[in-house]
């Protein structure tokens, strides 16, 4: 009888490890620290399995990246490679600014994120079966940051044709940005590049030539290629001038076709190269040509740089609090020159995620304020980028359904005295009420005051129509010009006086993001103020005193003289 | 005892089997959208007496009206011809264009054709054609005959075919991509920057692929006497991966094999 057990048993153990030979063959090598560190901290954005389709992803855009594809978006390696693993390591303990993906650096050690680098290689086959190591991108011949080298770029970002998704200034507002999508199909929005502190992979120059040269992996942002290759840099810039002539004389079109042609021959060679195919002469114009190339993507990437501050600009209180600057003479109107006389206060904005429905994935950064004001009124100038205008409620098969751009500008009705005085609730008021100006791209030069004790509780003021209103937009950018004067005869408005702080905060709606209703973005309570006219007495007191002291002085000397002789 | 020893072993054999199916079977609800490769090495040999495989690829439903494509941006260039979207291009008679017809189990037969240079047009911001197939290995020639900008992006879907995403602007006549390293597809192809521009490419491993025309049809020619698995794919009814039609192909002998589609079921 035992030996027949033993049989049995033996018989079951020789079928489980055929099972096991058959089905954990493919099973990687994975790290159990890795796995364990991946679930707790990684799983529900990304998924379990590595898809980027964790229980928090659908909220999310852009979104988790999907592991099991070995499409990297920011790599310092060459196009079509994988990334190194420091480049994982590194986008694991510094985030992503502009996405929902953190940096770990303060909740994971250093081991677990090297953990957790070899483990979400495992969900790509690719990483395993490659020999060599992945083509790093060469930094080699970079040009420095200049005024000239800015210049060129700016010259060839035309030609690359960076405008078509970025925007004539870069505001991430070309002609199509708006249906742009991953290969996931999911809608992606091109960089907006006059806030490089949202660049996914970073901000130093550095960073922008490796996406220009590597591209941005499973996005719609090509690798780059030279648009006019084989021409020097004088040489792309005329062929540029000489396409865009409607006529030419017979020796510019002689010195165009030639031009052409001998792009035409570096086109050829760039492809023999691919296939490696070339012969020795062909690899030399190739590495001349490449050598351009180099150059003009550096002085692109300078350009570029050029279009932002290095850091988000600080927010607006303390020292950058809004000031309203006191004039004399009428106030500026919305493109007068004036207003460049100011700086800017900057008012960040987030997403609206306390009431349903929310906007996990805000697109508006922030909003820009100026202000001048003098003895009967005061002028905004507000400003904030949005990639599109959109001025009415419309359903797009592709896009969705996109409502209308607006923007609110909130003020308690009563100035709470002194600092530790309680303000309204920050979302539109609550049991203390908030006045709001708001205006919305449908109709640019109206504003439309209300009252409102809540985000659902907002009614229109009865008496409307003291405020003048003008708003623009242009290159992915709004424009508002708003002018009230000082004091009112309504008691539901804010009567404004110098030297007094008063709370502003704001709600903003890109309507191509679907942002509608409590569906916007929000900023906390900032302040501003008008600040007080400088008294006229300075220019007569500290004279006077000086004058007297001096006097004074004068008079002790001459006394202690007298005494002493 | 032995009647029972035996049993049971059969019965483990039995559950063993029925995993390994289920494995089998799990795999391939994956691949549901892709064509299907044999596993062996494809062997180029000399084809006498070959037989012809051809048929009408038909479609079964309401014929939807094609959806006309909204031209967004480069009216001057993109706007002088209408596009319609060309996921479902049905003819009289329900005849079903862009339908990929092909062995899928076929390990030996003829060669490619060499004279073949696979091109893929971009004229007033359309690519054409809508799909193709492409021997792998063989570079795809990618023509811009606009005064516009395009960018070739080709999905990336395997180690074996990463993705690829070149800039093509209108100074670049003409250009060569090698395409993926094996046989893979069929892979989406887009314009980003005209988003409404998209078509099909399938890098194959033989020969024995066909893409229908605008009457349906598709012949396989010099087919190797013998039995085989007659695959489908169409980019809105989907693939018969699960159940292909199996054919018997005599020297020298036609069969003929329609095809009736229907839209595939949308998640």
């Amino acid at each position: 009888m035992r030996s027949k057990n033993v049989v049995y048993l033996i018989l079951i153990l020789g079928l489980l490890s055929v099972y096991n030979l058959i089905f954990a063959q493919d099973a990687p090598e994975v790290s159990e620290k890795g796995k364990e560190v991946y679930e707790e901290s990684c799983a529900h954005c990304h998924g379990t399995e590595g898809r980027g389709d964790g229980s928090a992803a659908e909220n999310l855009l852009p979104r988790p990246r999907d592991f099991t594809r070995g499409l990297y978006k920011i790599r310092s390696t060459e196009s079509g490679q994988l990334p190194t693993d420091q480049d994982l390591f590194d986008i694991i303990t510094e985030g992503m600014p502009g996405s929902s993906m953190p940096g770990w650096e303060a909740s994971l050690s250093a081991n677990d994120r090297w953990e957790v680098v070899a483990y979400i290689k495992t969900f790509y086959d690719g990483f395993k079966e490659s020999e060599t190591p992945p083509r790093q991108i060469s930094l080699e011949g970079k040009i420095p940051y200049s005024e000239e080298s800015v210049e060129i770029g700016k010259g060839l970002y035309t030609q690359f044709a960076c405008f078509e998704c970025h925007g004539q200034v870069g505001r991430g507002d070309g002609t199509s940005a708006p249906t742009l999508q991953d290969e996931w199909g999911f809608q992606s929005w091109p960089a907006n590049l006059a806030q490089g502190w949202n660049f996914r992979g970073g901000n130093d120059i550095d960073d922008i030539y490796k996406r220009f040269i590597g591209g941005i992996a499973g996005s719609a942002m090509p690798m780059f290629e030279d648009p006019a290759f084989g021409l020097t840099i004088e040489q792309s810039i005329r062929y540029n001038e000489l396409d865009n002539k409607v006529e030419m004389t017979q020796a510019e079109e002689e010195e165009y076709n030639q031009l052409d042609e001998k792009m035409g021959n570096a086109f050829e060679i760039l492809d023999l190269m691919a296939e490696g195919s070339a012969n020795e002469e062909q690899k030399q114009s190739y590495a001349t040509a490449m050598k351009t190339f180099y150059e003009k993507s550096w002085h692109l990437a300078n350009y570029v740089k050029s279009l932002s501050s290095e850091k988000r600009p600080e927010p607006a209180i303390g020292k950058n609090v809004l000031r309203s600057q006191y004039t004399e003479a009428d106030l500026p109107q919305i493109m007068d020159a004036a207003w460049d006389t100011l700086d800017s206060s900057y008012f960040p904005l987030v997403g609206q995620i306390i009431i349903e429905p929310r906007q996990f994935n805000p697109t508006i950064d922030s909003v820009n304020a100026k202000s001048f004001y003098n003895d009967t009124e005061v002028a905004f100038l507000f400003t904030w980028d949005d990639r599109t205008n959109n001025t009415e409620v419309e359903e797009n098969e592709d896009t969705g359904k996109t409502f209308e751009d607006a923007i609110a500008i909130q003020f308690p009705v009563k100035i709470p005295k002194g600092p530790t005085a309680e303000k309204p609730y920050f979302l539109w008021g609550g049991r203390k009420a908030v006045y709001l100006w708001q205006w919305k791209a449908s109709a640019t030069d109206k504003i439309t005051e209300l009252t409102a004790k809540g985000i659902n509780n907002a009614e229109e003021q009865e008496v409307q129509g003291n405020i003048e209103a003008k708003g623009e937009y242009t290159d992915g950018q709004y424009r508002l010009w708003v002018k009230r004067t000082l004091k009112t005869d309504d008691t539901k408005d804010l009567q404004l006086e110098p030297g007094v702080f008063v709370p502003i905060a704001f709600s903003a709606w890109d309507g191509a993001n679907g942002d509608v209703g409590t569906k916007r973005v929000i900023s906390s309570w900032y302040s501003f103020v008008l600040e007080p006219v400088p008294s006229s007495r300075r220019f007569i007191y500290p004279p006077l005193v000086a004058l007297l002291s001096f006097g004074l002085l004068v008079g002790l000397r001459e006394f202690v003289r007298q005494r002493n002789t | 005892m032995k009647t029972k020893m035996l049993t049971c072993l059969i019965l483990l054999l039995a559950c063993g089997f029925g995993l390994f199916v289920f494995a089998d079977s799990h795999e391939k609800e994956e691949d549901m959208n892709k064509l299907v490769f044999s596993k062996e090495k494809y062997k180029t040999t000399a084809v006498s007496n070959g037989g012809k495989i051809s048929g009408v690829v038909k479609f079964d439903g309401e014929v939807p009206e094609m959806k006309k494509l909204e031209i967004t941006k480069d009216k001057a260039v993109c706007g002088v011809t209408d596009k319609f979207d060309e996921a479902l291009v049905v003819g009289e008679g329900n005849v079903l264009k862009n339908t990929i017809v092909y062995l899928m189990d076929i390990s030996q037969g003829k060669d490619f054709d060499k004279e073949a240079k696979p091109e893929l047009d971009q004229k007033n911001c359309r690519f054409n054609p809508h799909v193709q197939i492409i021997p792998v290995g063989t570079a795809l020639t990618v023509l811009n005959n606009d005064k516009a900008t395009h960018n070739v992006h080709i999905f990336g879907t395997s180690k074996n075919n990463t993705s690829v995403n070149k800039q093509q602007t209108k100074n670049r006549k003409k250009m060569r991509l090698t395409g993926a390293k094996g046989a893979e597809g069929p892979i989406e192809v887009k314009c980003d920057i005209h988003g409404w521009m998209k078509a099909w490419v399938a890098y194959v491993p033989h020969p024995y692929f066909a893409v229908t025309n605008e009457k349906g049809e598709f012949t396989l020619e010099d087919v190797p006497p013998g039995d085989y698995k007659l695959g489908y794919w169409h980019e809105a009814c989907g693939t018969n991966n699960k159940e292909p039609v199996k054919v018997t192909v005599a020297a020298g002998g036609e069969v003929k094999q329609d095809f009736t589609l229907k839209l595939k079921e949308s998640k």
